[in-house]
């Protein structure tokens, strides 16, 4: 008997359980505005959303944003390959323009963002950057967050100690100004060298980085093709660099690490190649290795070669999302325009929209121009996005980049080989890695 | 038809010596018989669900030219597997993941021993000292490798520091090949020999005080004390922490990711230190060849199955050895006896009608 009313009590208790699912069920696909949602975002490196998220969810009460931030775009791509591969992809994932070639390659996974409004704010965008986001179907991937306009980064102080000019218009002069070269790049480093004994730029890869970006094709012909073998232009480029590294005027610091930012601080170089972003990573480098503003770092509004553009991202909406209407609208307002200021402000990402590029919370006083010797960064990477141009990113190109012409770089700047070598060591590695 | 009836009248032919079963004695029959196979199934259910389809699924992969984005591609058969074979980045691997081994498991091991040895006198705080080289098996492999990365950093590191004060050239831990070994063998060290240490100290323990005792009386020194009775004592144990040794060797993986960080290729900027499973990982998640790394998975697979092949039949021929010289010491005994017996009949019988047979030479 007690047995049998124990049992009665289960079966009533699993029923009632299982009228609260089932209305908790429908409760969910009615959708209500209400109905709280979680948003996962994946993001990298120093992207300055950080702050950002408190305030949408101050403003959407029902939705809780989980953000996760990976430490370099190298690793976001490996996290982003495996949740690809295997599931676990967040509802926002953050994309680089140097893997948006992988991106492409399965675009059919992505939420085509048009369903959700993009055709009535893609105006907000610069045309090459929504251009960049549209799949070969035509449909919007993603959001543009920053673009990564090229400007030169120097050591006022050390300039001054090697007998060079040092305020930022002279530095412009110094190195041609609108007509800047990479000759004339190479032969004031060789000034500096002689006067100081001490290397001009870290090491080679970002400078042929910065070289490869700014070629109307870099590593793939816009046809899709391989465009590295019996290019003349990037060879000769690379027996360059090959040269001033014979010179001295490469330090071969470890890239992403300089030694805990320590290169900064003791004068190890004295230029650097920086996008947008990469002021934010010079600024965090230099506070790692005990530096501050009086470590002398400026801003000069000119570049090698003339205009360049080195990285920039995109948030995307990946089709297993559950929410993919409230995730488009997250994506969509974090890269509005005072959004975009806002995360300006705290990193130095500059704005794709074109509205936050003349606002004066980029063009005007921040922490970053306080670092920068005061310099009037936003308004001097205005200046350097003006003639960019989007160059086409093949399904490898972050594949080439890293690991065909990374080897090879690390060898040329180690000084072990000569830039025909190295060049040759290059195009093996990519007949085995790329084909 | 015919089966049947004949076991029908065989079963019927035991009826008549044993009284049919009730219900509850064919339950209790069924529950010795059946039993132990529902209490293992638990493992096997999971390791089939865990290990063997994943396994299986990964040949399967390696059968086809399968995109990690894109998914599976055409069916090549063991294309992959030929075209590793002759891909000098696999064999680099494997060398890589060999020098590392040995340059770990060699000095680990050694030290490990002589730490043991150490401990397994008579000391002050004893429990203190066997905790404390245990420390370094508690913290994780990442802050291991972090740490060491950063002490074999190459402009700023602690050892190229030191180096440079003794007047020294700075080591490219990061960019030569054989440095770059020495300090990711250094991590696999630190963090394996005090775990290794405690294992061995533990067979230590087992062997009999009295043994020492009487050999010390005997006037054996410390250190012909332990070659003579410490290791000969503890071969079984040594045998097992070897095997661990090689099986955890070769699956370096922490380490080497972790070493150079920074650095956009896994294993060094040449690839210097790329062990096989790091291969596996590039191949994989940095090259999308899902199918590539599967076969390259099986090759490691078969490698480790053959290194455990001669690893058994080692320790096989170890164990029957010291079966067969306990055997010939009983044998060359019992000879001895018999031929004092044979002697002391001969000696009262005073005739000589039979020699000793045995060849064996006394000893």
């Amino acid at each position: 008997m007690r047995l049998s009313r124990r049992l009665t009590a289960t079966a009533a208790l699993a029923t009632a359980s299982a009228v609260v699912l089932a209305g908790c069920s429908t409760g969910g696909d009615t959708g209500s505005s209400d109905e709280p949602i979680t948003l996962t975002i994946t993001t990298f490196g120093t992207m300055g959303l950080d702050d950002l998220y408190a305030q949408y969810e101050a403003d959407h009460p029902n939705i809780t944003i989980k953000a996760t931030n990976i430490d370099t775009g190298g690793n976001a791509l490996t996290d982003w390959k495996t949740k690809q591969a295997s599931g676990g992809l967040p509802d926002i994932q953050a994309v680089e323009e140097g893997w948006l070639g992988s991106v492409m390659e399965v675009s059919d996974t992505f939420t085509d963002l048009r369903d959700y409004g993009a055709d009535d704010i893609k105006d907000r965008w610069v045309d090459w950057k929504v251009a960049q986001a549209t799949d070969p179907n035509g449909r919007i991937i993603g959001y543009g967050t920053d673009i990564g306009p090229e400007g030169l980064c120097y050591n006022g102080k050390l300039f001054e100690a090697a007998g060079l000019p040092s305020d930022r218009d002279s530095v412009a002069e110094l190195f041609g100004g609108t007509d800047a070269t990479w000759d004339k790049f190479f032969e004031v480093g060789e000034q500096y060298h002689a006067a100081t004994g001490k290397a001009f730029y870290d090491q080679s890869g970002f400078v042929w980085n910065a070289f490869v970006n700014q070629q109307p094709e870099g590593y793939y012909k816009k046809d899709g093709s391989l465009n590295v073998e019996g290019n003349d232009t990037l060879k000769n480029f690379w027996l360059q660099l090959a040269d001033a590294q014979s010179k001295g005027l490469s330090a071969n610091s470890a890239q992403w690490d300089w030694g805990k930012g320590q290169s900064f601080v003791d004068g190890t170089f004295a230029t650097f190649m920086c996008p947008g972003w990469m002021l934010g990573v010079v600024k965090g480098n230099t506070e790692a290795g005990g530096g501050d503003a009086s470590t002398g770092w400026d801003f000069a509004d000119v570049f090698p070669g003339g205009y360049a553009n080195w990285g920039g991202s995109f948030l995307t909406v990946p089709s297993t999302s559950a929410h993919p209407k409230e995730a488009a609208e997250l994506a969509a307002w974090l890269t509005d325009t005072q959004q975009e200021v806002a995360a300006f402000q705290a990193a130095g990402t500059f704005p794709s929209v074109k509205a936050a590029q003349t606002d004066p919370g980029v063009t005007g006083q921040s922490d970053l121009t306080a670092f920068f010797n005061d310099a009037p960064v936003g308004e001097i990477l205005g200046s350097r996005a003006s003639g960019v141009t989007a160059q086409f990113k093949g399904p490898d190109d972050a594949l080439i980049q890293e690991q065909v012409f990374g080897p090879a770089r690390t060898a040329l700047d180690a000084g072990t080989a000569d830039g025909e070598t190295t060049w040759n060591q290059a195009i093996d590695l990519l007949h085995q890695l790329v084909g | 038809m015919t089966t049947l009836t004949d076991a029908g009248r065989d079963g019927a032919a035991r009826e008549i010596e044993r009284p049919r079963l009730t219900w509850r004695q064919r339950l209790s029959r069924a529950d010795v018989k059946y039993s132990p196979y529902v209490y293992v199934a638990p493992f096997f259910v999971l390791f089939a669900l865990v290990g063997l389809f994943p396994l299986l699924y990964t040949f399967v992969v390696s059968l086809n030219d399968w995109d990690l984005l894109k998914g599976q591609g055409d069916w090549v058969g063991f294309d992959n597997y030929v075209t590793e074979l002759q891909d000098p980045w696999f064999w680099n691997s494997i060398g890589n993941t060999f020098s590392i081994f040995v340059l770990s498991a060699v000095p680990q091991l050694i030290a490990a021993t002589f730490i043991a040895a150490v401990l397994d006198q008579n000391l002050r705080a004893k429990t203190f000292w066997r905790l404390s080289v245990l420390l370094p098996y508690v913290v994780t492999p990442a802050a291991v490798a972090l740490i060491f990365s950063s002490i074999f950093s190459e402009d700023y590191g602690l050892v190229n520091n030191l180096l440079g004060s003794l007047g020294l050239d700075p080591v490219l831990w990061k960019h030569d090949t054989l440095p770059g070994h020495l300090a990711i063998a250094t991590m696999v060290n630190w963090r394996w020999t005090g775990y290794n240490a405690l294992i061995l100290l533990a067979a230590m323990q087992a062997v009999p005080r009295d043994v020492y005792e009487s050999a010390a009386l005997d006037g054996a020194g410390a250190f012909r004390r332990f070659f003579s009775i410490t290791l000969p004592s503890i071969r079984p144990t040594f045998i097992f922490v070897l095997i661990t040794a090689t099986i955890g060797g070769l699956q370096i993986f922490t380490e080497p990711k972790l070493f150079d960080a920074t650095n956009a290729t896994p294993g060094g900027a040449y690839h210097q230190y790329e062990t096989t499973t790091l291969y596996i990982w590039n191949m994989a998640f940095n090259q999308d060849r899902f199918g590539r790394a599967a076969a390259i998975a099986f090759l490691l697979l078969l490698i480790i199955v053959a290194i455990g092949l001669v690893n058994y039949v080692l320790s096989k021929g170890i164990a029957s050895s010291e079966v067969k010289v306990a055997r010939d010491r009983t044998r060359r005994r019992l000879e001895r006896h018999r031929d004092r017996q044979l002697a002391g009949a001969v000696a009262s019988t005073s005739a000589p009608t039979s020699a000793p047979t045995s060849g064996e030479p006394r000893s």
